[in-house]
């Protein structure tokens, strides 16, 4: 089996690119993209640690941050669509209020 | 370290998450981004399944490239006026070529901590099993997914709450009062 401590390196450079993206980019919804990727790379390292320690408990944690991430992306959505309709704009330098 | 054959597979698999991470941050056109993340989520599938996570990497690709990127790929169609229309990326000032190199920075330093740290040091008591993971999941964890559950259901309904329309003629329709 690949060293686990292989697949957290991967979890972190993952880590780093998405904090970049959410650095760079003013579209909301990529911003949101960077954070799933985010996620998932901390998802990547619980998954390291549990294939490390033969303990399941990290694979319970993953299944949790998927089902959270997909609660979050669905409000993020929401979120941005509403804004969209009293913006007209979902970039994050313009859009200061979600209420007219 | 000798080169076998799951090293040179982990090897590429890693460098195609890696380039679809890449390109999701710097492709102009939200539409493609789109696209590179979904190579990223497929990759780290991949490496789900070599870390013998195999239900994990079922669970990755049908909720985020089966249902999360459906819901992205709806938004981005939703908040623009052509689905091909290119995004202003940010210029590349003098902050935040710092901040590019900061991060750059932080992913050495972390890597390094991450490689050297002392929990690798101990005995690798190999992955554990599907069936542990369910006993696990409904019987340890019971609480926390009946909590995850009803979490979901108070997304999905504030979700369609916040996008409910409040225009008199949807109102008179839902009402049934004629025109």
């Amino acid at each position: 089996m690949i060293d686990p401590s292989w697949i957290a390196a991967l979890g972190v450079i993952l880590f780093g690119v998405g904090l970049l993206g959410t650095f760079y980019h003013k579209n909301a919804i990529v911003v949101l993209m960077c954070i799933e990727l985010m996620l998932n790379a901390a998802n990547l390292n619980f998954v390291a640690a549990a294939s490390h320690y033969g303990d399941v408990n990290g694979w319970v944690f993953t299944a949790i941050a998927i089902a959270i991430a997909a609660a979050e992306v669905a409000i993020g959505l929401a979120i941005l669509l509403s804004l969209y309709s009293t913006q007209g704009t979902i970039s994050l330098d313009a859009a200061t209020e979600l209420k007219n | 370290m000798a080169i076998d054959f799951e090293t040179i597979v982990f090897v590429i698999v890693s460098a195609a998450a890696v380039a679809g991470a890449i390109g999701c941050v710097f492709s102009s056109r939200v539409a493609h981004s789109l696209l590179w993340l979904m190579f990223t989520f497929f990759a780290v599938a991949g490496v789900f399944v070599m870390a013998y996570a195999e239900m994990l990497a079922a669970i990755q690709i049908l909720v985020y490239l089966g249902s999360v990127m459906l819901v992205v790929q709806f938004g981005v169609m939703l908040t623009r006026r052509r689905i091909q229309d290119v995004e202003s990326l940010p210029t590349l000032n003098a902050i935040s070529a710092l901040s590019g190199i900061g991060v750059f920075a932080f992913i050495l330093a972390l890597i390094r901590e991450v490689m050297e740290s002392s929990i690798w040091a101990s005995e690798n008591a190999g992955a554990p099993s599907t069936l542990e993971f369910a006993d696990s999941l409904f019987n340890e964890w019971t609480i926390a997914t009946v909590i995850l559950g009803s979490l979901l259901a108070m997304a999905m309904i504030g979700a369609s709450y916040l996008v409910r329309d409040e225009r008199l003629i949807n109102l008179l329709w839902d009402m049934g009062v004629e025109e």
